[in-house]
């Protein structure tokens, strides 16, 4: 199925590896002709050490090195390239097992595929044989907005006093007590916010460790900043768990008992994915 | 601008709490220290409300370090 590419001014996508085997079944080969990938282009097969990686051409004025490097850097473009990428692989996981390729590897042609196939071929195989046909679910867990006292809106502001420039040593004479007043309920504040944020930070510890002992692999990604999360409230845990398409519901429903038991937390679950996380070749399946 | 103004009252304002924990001042210094803290706070509130800003505009996110301000 495969051709040789030698063209100047294209380069291979690569989207997702599996083994040969998997492509044919009794009623013939999969067809995978319907399927379209990154800029549109048809995807396609190319194999060597009996692994098969589905792939597609791009233009390397778009997708080359350079050009590539500047247009990661335009979230609108990314978001359309990820999104068509996701599609190749989530419609392809649906059909036979699959390990997942990072966004944006992108070879010179085939014959560089497969220079990059054989140099890897163990490390790939036993990757493909830990998460092929397996899904991952992503858990995110931040303080929740309630939890953590002072944090976002401080307490009720009194109505406005004009402040004299420098300070303390002119005062109007404060009514009784208010400056202590303030005091204790600013310590009072930070220490319940104090509380809280710990609460939750073992919340998540917690929360981490019960659903760890129910994956079959566990990713910790480090907390996304609030910039990228779009959430007010720090983040606190971003895992990736590995599970077999079966153990899903169980495991779904887990995270909704769990989510109940922390009322310290919001947890979100999304999911199922392909297992886009294990896919490392470094990775030691835990 | 105002985010030093706010590191600053967050930090004298720690620093008042810390003293009065400790008993360093005496109870007249520390209605004094409260009172400045809490005009100070009505003032940045005042500040804020006249650019149209929310505290959480003034934090600066420090990366790994995690966010310059506390609230």
């Amino acid at each position: 199925m495969s051709e040789d590419r030698t063209s100047e001014d294209t380069g291979v996508w690569t989207y997702a590896i599996t083994e040969d085997g998997c492509l044919s079944g009794p009623d013939g080969d999969v067809d995978l002709s319907w399927l379209t990938g990154v800029g549109e282009a048809k995807v396609r097969t190319t194999s060597a050490c009996g692994l098969t990686v589905l792939v597609s051409d791009v233009s390397l004025a778009e997708f080359g090195e350079a050009a590539l490097r500047e247009n990661l850097e335009n979230l609108d473009w990314l978001d359309e390239v990820a999104r068509e990428h996701h599609y190749v692989i989530d419609a392809a996981a649906r059909l036979f097992p699959l390990l997942p390729v990072r966004l944006a590897t992108v070879y010179s042609g085939d014959d560089a595929v497969w220079a990059a196939l054989s140099q890897r071929e163990g490390q790939l195989r036993d990757a493909l044989h830990r998460v092929g046909g397996r899904v991952e679910w992503g858990v995110k867990a931040y303080a929740a907005p309630d939890a953590a006292g002072g944090t976002g809106e401080d307490a009720e502001r009194a109505p406005a006093l004009a402040i004299a420039d420098d300070g303390a040593d002119q005062e109007p004479k404060p009514p009784g007590g208010a400056g202590l007043a303030y005091l204790r309920r600013r310590r009072a504040q930070l220490t319940s916010a104090r509380e809280s944020t710990m609460a939750a930070v073992h919340g998540a510890q917690a929360v981490h460790a019960e659903l760890t002992a129910k994956a079959i692999g566990t990713r910790l990604h480090p907390p996304q900043s609030a910039q990228l999360s779009g959430a007010r409230q720090p983040m606190l845990l971003n895992a990736a768990y590995l599970l077999d398409t079966e153990g899903s519901v169980a495991f779904t429903a887990a995270v909704a008992g769990i989510a109940t038991a922390h009322p310290e937390l919001r947890v979100e679950l999304t999911g199922p994915w392909p297992p886009y996380s294990f896919a490392g070749e470094d990775d030691d399946g835990r | 601008m105002l985010t030093i103004l706010e590191l600053l009252r967050q930090l004298m304002e720690r620093q008042a709490l810390r003293r009065v924990e400790d008993g360093t001042v005496t109870d007249e210094q520390a209605e004094r220290l409260g009172y400045t803290l809490m005009r100070l706070e009505e003032r940045m509130g005042e500040l804020l409300d006249e650019f149209g800003l929310d505290p959480a505009d003034l934090n600066i996110d420090l990366g790994p370090l995690g966010p310059l301000l506390d609230s």
